[in-house]
């Protein structure tokens, strides 16, 4: 802790030397962010107060990024974390960046398809902004630029898995187990060398009338399968133990997506077929309990004002291709996604509501928010996430439903 | 046969001449809109600006953007990377603008979500940036859409000015009509009202400074006020810069992205 303590108090001192003698532009925002839960004894998900700041200095031909946080709880310990930092390099037709970086893809909402390079924090569900949820990733990231198209190349040294929430957390998953498992984590970690690296590819054009992507990776899914080992006991022929091996696989992932105007509304679709991948299964004859099938994610999207009101919704399903019977999953799974936002008093008051909508499960998740801009940089905002349904990837949490208030100043 | 000859080319000019003044003189609301929306511009403008939001108490809010516009013949591009206030700053808005009347293509960067946006060009009735300027009070509006009416001729601040009104030709138009002062000598907007769609008068946008700068008249400073809702707008631009050779690759999403 008091090393913590120390790292905040440098911090300070650099902020202050850096926009004193060398004239680096900070930024940043200061916000408390405090969650209730709705059900009696109304425990408070979440008191978080944060930190934010951001350094960035631009010329001609160089520039870097420099965004540490720190997030205080009263429950927890100090976090402290580097969202970005990298440097970049400007020629005339191409861009390179090094270092830590949040490199974002395709053009669905809410919802991760095509957006594979930055890994996810889902610590606390998907209900954080989401330049919140998608973390920095340490890599290179070249650019050459001609016209309105666009080529990238990212490659990434060292794999960053997806960030899940503590056992014991409200947010973790839930995980139907027939016993208590045994977990085995030697195959969780995979090691920093050159053979593990990731790389992945973009084209994009953005031009009059449409845009589009094209996209490409080769890398290591960012959540781990669940391997299972049983132990039958001899006598009863029972289930007496089981043993859990998360796992890290490696995918191939091709895809694109695409944005068209037509008269007032804005279509858009994004899609990626994987190769790769494992999916937990009942059949006693498929080793480990997980079996490799390649699967489809796509979804269609409109965007459409209607009398101020910004509305746009977005239909995702998920196809596992020679599906078998005994796949956990269903062979499609059915999202929607319905978001509608207005503003009032000239910008400075936001109503919005996001929900998903599980339509396997019928579960939901309805997110109303009130967003008032109490000064210049100045927000307050209010809102609530309800859970629908009892099962399902939001129907899990039908116990967590929230309201939360957060105060942010911005500078 | 030479006195004839200067005789004959004296009175061709006299005709022209007489002609010339009495075309101006007779110019009709159409044609006084058509050399209004003709005004040479320049190939490319960059500038920063600033908007003071005022509401009916006197409260002020600041935005500042830098913009860049570009002719391209037929398209006009024109890109706005937002500095103030801190929780919009590296925003990045752009819009290309078809003289063949096809639909502006326009796209937004939001810093925090790292990716640009295709957004739909058909809400032109929205606010820009929470000011009394829709995006089409912003845009160039083409005299085509409207069927102009000249009312009179009029001093206004010492300066001749002809009066236009301007009905729009589409029914469902924001503005029922406008009314337009026009400077005689260089056929600058010097003033105009917008009418609601009952007909009232909704806003007035007053022109306070204008300069030439490399050989093109350009608006500096305006004043949007919502008589209605009583909340004003001012608009101030400075270092204005015209004819700097803008390169194309300043209206792409490599710059939308690095925010300049």
């Amino acid at each position: 802790m008091k090393n913590k303590i120390k790292f905040v108090l440098i911090l300070m001192l650099i902020i202050n030397q850096l926009n004193a003698q060398e004239n680096v532009p900070v930024n940043g925002y200061v916000r408390n962010y405090t969650g209730v839960l709705t059900k009696e004894p109304n425990n408070f998900s979440i008191i978080q107060n944060t930190f934010d700041v951001n350094f960035e200095k631009r010329s001609d031909k160089i520039a870097f990024k420099f965004n540490p946080y720190v997030h205080h709880y009263t429950d927890k310990k100090l976090e402290i974390g580097l969202r970005e930092a990298y440097l970049d390099m400007y020629f005339k037709n191409f861009d390179i960046r090094v270092g830590k970086q949040q490199i974002i893809w395709g053009k669905a909402e809410g919802v991760f398809i095509t957006d594979v390079v930055s890994p996810k924090d889902l610590r606390e569900f998907l209900l954080p902004d989401f330049d919140e949820i998608r973390t920095g990733i340490t890599s290179i990231k070249l650019n050459y630029f001609k016209g309105s198209h666009t080529f990238e190349v990212v490659w990434a040294p060292v794999f960053t898995p997806t960030q899940m929430p503590d056992d014991n957390s409200i947010w973790a998953p839930e995980m139907d187990f027939p016993v208590v498992p045994t977990w085995d984590y030697s195959k969780a970690e995979i090691s920093p060398n050159l053979e593990n690296s990731e790389v992945f590819a973009r084209y994009s054009f953005m031009g009059s009338s449409f845009d589009f992507e094209i996209v490409g990776g080769y890398f290591h899914y960012d959540d781990p399968a669940m391997h299972l080992t049983k132990q039958i006991d001899p006598a009863t022929m029972q289930l007496s133990g089981l043993t859990v091996r998360p796992e890290y696989h490696r995918v191939t992932m091709g895809g694109g997506s695409f944005s068209v105007p037509v008269g007032d509304w804005v279509f858009r679709g994004e899609g990626a077929h994987y190769s790769g991948r494992y999916f937990q299964t009942e059949n006693p004859e498929v080793a480990d309990a997980a079996i490799e099938k390649d699967n489809l994610h796509y979804m269609g999207g409109l965007d459409y004002t209607l009398g101020g009101v910004k509305l746009s919704v977005q239909f995702i399903q998920e196809y596992i291709l020679d599906y078998e019977e005994g796949i956990y999953n269903d062979e499609m799974e059915n999202t929607m996604t319905f978001l509608a936002k207005k503003d009032f008093f000239r910008e400075k008051l936001w109503i919005e509501l996001f929900s998903y909508i599980g339509l396997n499960n019928e579960d939901a998740l309805i997110r109303p928010k009130l967003t008032y801009d109490f000064a210049d940089g100045f927000e307050i905002q209010g809102g609530a996430n309800i859970f629908l349904g009892d099962k399902g990837r939001f129907g899990q949490y039908d116990e967590n439903d929230m309201v939360y208030m957060k105060l942010k100043y911005s500078f | 046969m030479m006195n004839k000859i200067s005789l004959i080319l004296t009175a061709v000019v006299l005709i022209i001449t007489t002609t010339t003044n009495k075309s101006f003189a007779q110019l009709n609301g159409a044609q006084i809109m058509q050399k209004v929306y003709d005004l040479p511009t320049g190939d490319d403008t960059q500038g920063e600006l600033t908007m003071t939001l005022v509401n009916k108490q006197g409260e002020q809010r600041v935005r500042k953007l830098k913009q860049y516009i570009k002719n391209e013949g037929d398209i006009e591009k024109k890109i706005m990377f937002f500095t103030s206030p801190a929780d919009v700053r590296g925003t990045s808005f752009m819009n290309w603008s078809y003289n063949s009347g096809q639909d502006d293509d326009q796209w937004i960067y939001l810093p925090a979500l790292k990716r640009t946006k295709r957004i739909s060009s058909g809400s032109k009735s929205d606010y820009f940036m929470g000011s009394d300027f829709t995006y089409d009070d912003l845009g160039d509006r083409h005299p085509d859409e409207d069927n102009h009416k000249l009312l009179r001729e009029e001093m206004v601040n010492e300066k001749a000015c002809y009066v236009v009104e301007s009905t729009p030709k589409d029914e469902d138009y924001m503005y029922s009509k406008t009314i337009t002062w026009i400077m005689k000598d260089n056929f600058i907007g010097l003033k105009r009202e917008f009418h609601d769609e009952d007909g009232n008068l909704l806003k007035t946008l007053t022109i306070h400074k204008y300069e030439k700068i490399n050989g093109f008249w350009t608006i500096l400073k305006t004043e949007m006020n919502n008589v209605q809702k009583n909340h004003k707008t001012i608009m101030e631009f400075s270092n204005v810069k015209v004819n700097q050779g803008i390169p194309a690759s300043k209206f792409t999403e490599r710059s939308m992205t690095m925010g300049q």
